[in-house]
């Protein structure tokens, strides 16, 4: 670990402040990346600025048709969430499969949405629901947040705040995890909200997608059989030690099936 | 769990006393080591697998505020200190002529071999500015092309790595009798063959390698604290081979180990390079490894290819067996290295079966790699598996029942004692019990509703058994001493090492068990040089089996001096005196004096016959085994595989082992569950990666998968204590190692069970979804 400052805003303005003055700011949620990374002294930012000190951004509230996750709201808290569990389970489940208790202890969905690592679950939760990542200055709609490995619409110095995830008419979350980090090898989020149907992959390429031929079969049949034949091309996939693109591809079919038969259940 | 007394407290089921300490921050390892004016090392590790050192410039280095010192190959060499020694057993070709040991020093001298390897030691106030500035010293490398894989290394155009050792090979070895063997194919019904790959692994002790030094310059002499498993080995060979000093100039000691599983046996180049660092700097250094160098500089383990050949009759009877291994050492010969996949590999081959032949052959290879030393098991464990492997293969092959295969092969017990054809000596015993035993734990009975049930979820169900023979004992000899203190505590060391085996507990209730004092009045000194005169430290499963016959044995010596001073307060002779409980006394007498009075009256020179001085229970006494003790047993278990996935679940797990006499049952439980982990961990998920140009690819625990507990089923565990062997006073053998012995057939077997509707025969571990997953499709295909 290299050496660095550190600030402790209790609002989103002195927080920004931080950010502008300092010469290579930081922002620090529950740091289950940026300080393993520290560590490792891959990163030497002049200045840490953690945002567990600003109250409003954590927290669970139900709104209508919408359930809003403040950006630094804790995985194990999303997993525990009485709400959560009875409007959106697969979202519950995505929580609580994430990492270790460790992980789900510290880790935020703030963190890891503006992380956007590839094989990272909230993003799948995030795009395959449909949700809205709302920051200090606008509303991102999902389709409109994820743009590469580690790319994010957030523009510097932009706070994520909180999400807000449309509760769907249902919804399943399978995921392979790596063996060694629990990190989705692939992990599909699907969702149904009338005619709308969203699948959501993580893991499996450079940063999550939509995979849209099995979206539109599954507009017409909401049903694992609906996309026994849909395959995803391996082309682009992620390959490493772990697994092959083809595997990967293969992955996609078997977990979004399992997905919506989950939805279904 | 029996926690009924027991004689002499052998058996009992003792809590570990350690686990306190360990459990609330107070265990003290070398980190917790802190020395006024105490000041840090870090290393400078080479980025190349393989590359001459054309030039290090350290200037820049050296201008950061509080670095100390920086010192390179050059100056290693030109301090004239000698290169790390093996010490393997089997230090000879087949022809006799001796092995090719390239010398091995502490830092590289001019050419780096593999990626990681120390080309500079960088000492600084803190380590922070220590760590910074090795990012400042300047190496320029020349890279050469890097040798990756046994098979590669052997290949007749391999780039050669050491001019002594050409085609890279530093070693060959054969065992057995090859003529016999041969016979007995040509006459066999059947042999069947297949290559298996024993994957490259490395221990991940929760506590990486690490050390203090401290030279005091008066005496001209070290104190070096350790994360090492065997103290007085290496610090002879620390002393004399590598710094040229008398041995009695290094003080060594290991405090409390955080795991070490074979990776910490062996002397590693860092103490030694912390030792001239704190003589050039005359203060006091540590060195504590991170965990991604620990990747890099750890020892590996495994690392095997072997073809097994087995020949049985139509029958089902096995005649013969050939096992030709091709086993990887890395760059340089490490401290038992070459012994590993050559004798370490051939001793337990054929398991416990019944054979009329083996032979067993080995190349031992350098590679551009990180070194191989032992690992837990260190070549029983490859044994086992090419064992227990090939006989589930063949019978895939021939229609046979793999099992009915195991029970009609094991080694009848009328057969015992017996010489093995690799030569071990099996004194006890009862190989077929013990698998009736391990069958009936496993209900075969539901087994098929098992399997239906696993495929109303969609899943395969398979079951895998192994039948394993080991051999443990270490080094040879042990010392254990007690020192009997005025505030009523004894003070036991023992030469034997924890690496958080539980000795503290293990050792204190032998001592206090036959001594009838209380636990909690032995206080265990864990290994130090100064505390014995001789120590063989951890690893062989020797613990309880040298170490354990040790403290009995001076504790006998106790109770029979303890005899003499009761003899001369009862004015009698030694010769009449009884001991039991506790106390001694003089049958048909009313005399009795409880061991409490005999220690107080042993420091008190009123009270002791002529010859006795005061201090006389204050006794250590070596103890030497015969011939090493061989543990045995067999292992079962169940997976769920999901062909569509790959994934494997390993569901259940049963074992019966043979370990002799049961000292403590909780930790013997401990012992074999551990292993299991490891030998589970081995089979599913556990590889050592490097890519061709000997880059490591599993440098992190992100890339390297561990087995976590919710990837171990509960296990059900029963000993076999009929057959206590005679080779040392305790009747104990080893059980240390025999989990990760029994292990990795039992799974791999059980998903090759679970798959052989796809036709799957053989898939090479690790596990991994993928692999299963392609092996469905290409048996399919």
């Amino acid at each position: 670990m290299y050496a660095f400052e550190v600030q402790k805003p209790a609002d989103l303005d002195t927080a920004k402040r931080d950010f502008e003055s300092a010469d290579d700011g930081q922002y620090l949620a529950g740091g289950q990346t940026l300080i393993p990374v520290l560590k490792q002294r891959l990163a030497m930012p002049s200045t840490l600025i953690p945002l567990d000190g600003i109250a409003d951004i954590a927290g669970i509230s139900v709104e209508g048709d919408s359930i809003t996750v403040g950006a630094m709201t804790r995985h194990a808290a999303v997993a525990a969430d009485k709400d959560i569990a009875k409007a959106i389970p697969a979202l519950s489940k995505l929580a609580g499969g994430i990492g270790d208790p460790h992980v789900r202890n510290r880790g935020t969905i703030g963190g890891s949405l503006a992380n956007n690592d590839p094989a990272a679950d909230y993003p799948a939760a995030v795009l395959g629901l449909g949700a809205t990542v709302v920051t200090d200055r606008r509303e991102i709609e999902a389709d409109n947040f994820f743009k590469g490995m580690f790319e994010t619409a957030l523009q510097p110095g932009e706070i994520i705040t909180a999400v807000r995830f449309p509760i769907p008419e249902c919804a399943g979350y399978v995921k392979l995890p790596n063996p060694a980090t629990r990190y989705a090898l692939v992990g599909v989020m699907v969702s149904r909200s009338g005619s709308k149907v969203r699948v959501a992959v993580t893991g499996a390429a450079p940063s999550v997608f939509r995979a849209t031929d099995m979206e539109a079969a599954l507009t017409m049949n909401f049903s694992p059989d609906a996309i026994s034949g849909t395959e995803v091309p391996a082309d682009g996939l992620n390959s490493d030690m772990h697994a092959s693109r083809d595997y990967r591809a293969h992955l996609v079919g078997v977990l979004a099936r399992r997905a919506v038969a989950e939805a279904l259940a | 769990m029996d926690t009924t007394p027991h004689k002499n407290r052998i058996g009992e089921a003792v809590r570990r006393v350690e686990d306190i300490r360990f459990l609330t921050g107070k265990g003290r390892y070398v980190d917790d080591v802190k020395l006024p004016n105490m000041v840090y090392a870090a290393m400078v590790r080479s980025p190349h697998a393989h590359a001459d050192v054309k030039s290090i410039d350290a200037s820049a280095a050296l201008e950061i505020d509080g670095v100390l010192a920086v010192f390179t190959g050059a100056d290693w060499k030109a301090a004239g200190y000698g290169p790390i020694p093996t010490k393997s057993a089997v230090k000879t070709f087949k022809d006799g002529s001796p092995l090719k040991e390239p010398p091995h020093h502490a830092m590289a001298i001019d050419r780096v071999r593999h990626a990681g390897e120390v080309v500079a030691v960088v000492v600084a106030e803190t380590r922070e500015i220590a760590r910074e500035a090795t990012e400042a010293v300047e190496v320029d490398y020349a890279p050469l092309p890097a040798v990756i894989g046994i098979k590669a290394a052997l290949a007749p155009d391999a780039p050669q790595i050491w001019d002594i050792a050409p085609g890279n090979l530093c070693l060959d070895f054969e065992l057995g009798n090859e003529e016999a063997q041969k016979k007995a194919f040509a006459a066999a019904d059947h042999v069947v063959t297949l290559e298996m790959v024993n994957n490259r692994v490395t221990a991940v002790p929760i506590e990486p390698r690490g050390a203090v030094a401290s030279y005091d310059k008066a005496s001209d002499s070290y104190t070096l604290w350790n994360a090492s498993q065997n103290i007085h080995a290496n610090r002879d060979t620390i002393a004399e081979a590598c710094l040229k000093i008398e041995k009695s100039k290094l003080h060594h000691i290991a405090p409390d180990v955080g795991g070490g599983f074979g990776a910490k046996n062996g002397v590693y180049p860092e103490p030694i390079l912390v030792c001239h660092a704190s003589k050039l700097v005359g203060r006091p250094v540590k060195w504590i490894n991170d965990r991604g160098e620990s990747f890099l500089s750890d020892t590996h383990g495994r690392d095997q290819i072997s073809t097994v050949s087995l020949a049985l009759d139509k029958d089902g009877t096995f005649r013969a067996l050939r096992t030709e291994t091709l086993g990887e050492l890395g760059a340089y010969c490490a401290t038992v290295g070459p012994f590993t996949p050559t004798g370490g590999s051939a001793r337990t081959q054929g398991g416990p079966y019944k054979f009329d032949a083996i032979f067993y052959t080995a190349k031992a290879v350098f590679t551009n790699t990180a070194l191989l030393d032992p690992y837990r098991g260190a070549g029983r464990p490859e044994a086992s598996y090419q064992m227990d492997r090939i006989i589930d293969y063949a019978a895939a092959n021939l229609g046979m029942d793999p099992q009915e295969l195991r029970r009609k092969n094991l080694v009848p017990r009328d057969m015992l004692p017996m010489k093995t054809p690799m030569g071990l000596d099996v004194d006890s015993g009862d190989f077929p019990e013990v698998y009736k035993r391990l069958i009936a734990m496993t209900d075969r009975g539901g087994y098929e509703k098992r399997v239906k049930e696993s495929a109303a979820k969609g899943l395969k169900r398979g079951f895998g058994v192994s039948a394993y023979l080991e051999c443990t004992g270490g080094g040879p000899k042990e010392h254990a001493v007690v020192e009997f203190k005025d505030n009523g505590k004894v003070t036991l060391a023992v030469g034997s090492h924890s690496t958080g085996m539980g000795h503290e507990t293990s050792f204190a209730q032998v001592l206090a068990g036959h001594l009838g004092i209380g636990m909690e009045d032995v206080e265990f000194r864990q290994a130090d040089t100064d505390a014995t005169p001789i120590g063989g430290g951890h690893g062989g499963s020797r613990g309880m089996e040298v170490g354990g016959s040790a403290v009995l044995q001076t504790a006998r010596a106790v109770v029979a001096k303890g005899k003499e001073i009761a003899a001369h307060l009862f004015e009698t002779s030694a010769d009449k005196i009884e001991f039991e409980d506790g106390s001694f006394f003089e049958p048909g007498t009313n005399h009795t004096i409880t061991i409490r009075d005999v220690i107080d009256a042993s420091n008190d020179p009123d009270k002791l016959p002529d010859g006795l001085q005061p201090g006389c229970l204050n006794i250590g006494t070596t103890f030497e085994r015969g011939i090493i003790s061989i543990p045995n047993g067999a292992h079962a278990g169940e997976v769920e595989v999901d062909p569509e996935t790959g994934v494997v679940k390993l569901v259940s797990y049963w074992v019966v082992d043979d370990f002799g006499t049961i000292v403590n049952p909780l930790l013997a439980d401990g012992q074999v569950m551990g292993g299991v982990a490891q030998g589970v961990g081995q089979a599913l998920m556990e590889e050592i990666v490097y890519d061709e140009n000997g880059q490591l690819l599993t440098g992190s625990l992100m890339d390297y998968a561990m087995p976590r507990a919710d990837d171990i089923p509960t296990m059900h565990l029963a000993f076999y204590e009929g057959a206590p062997t005679a080779k040392n006073l305790l009747g104990v053998k080893g059980a240390g190692e025999a989990g990760c012995v029994g292990a990795p057939p039992v799974v791999v077997n059980a998903v090759c069970d679970a798959l052989k509707e796809y036709g799957v025969k053989h898939i090479d571990m690790p596990l991994t979804p993928e692999k299963v997953w392609r092996a469905i499709r290409a048996a399919g295909a």
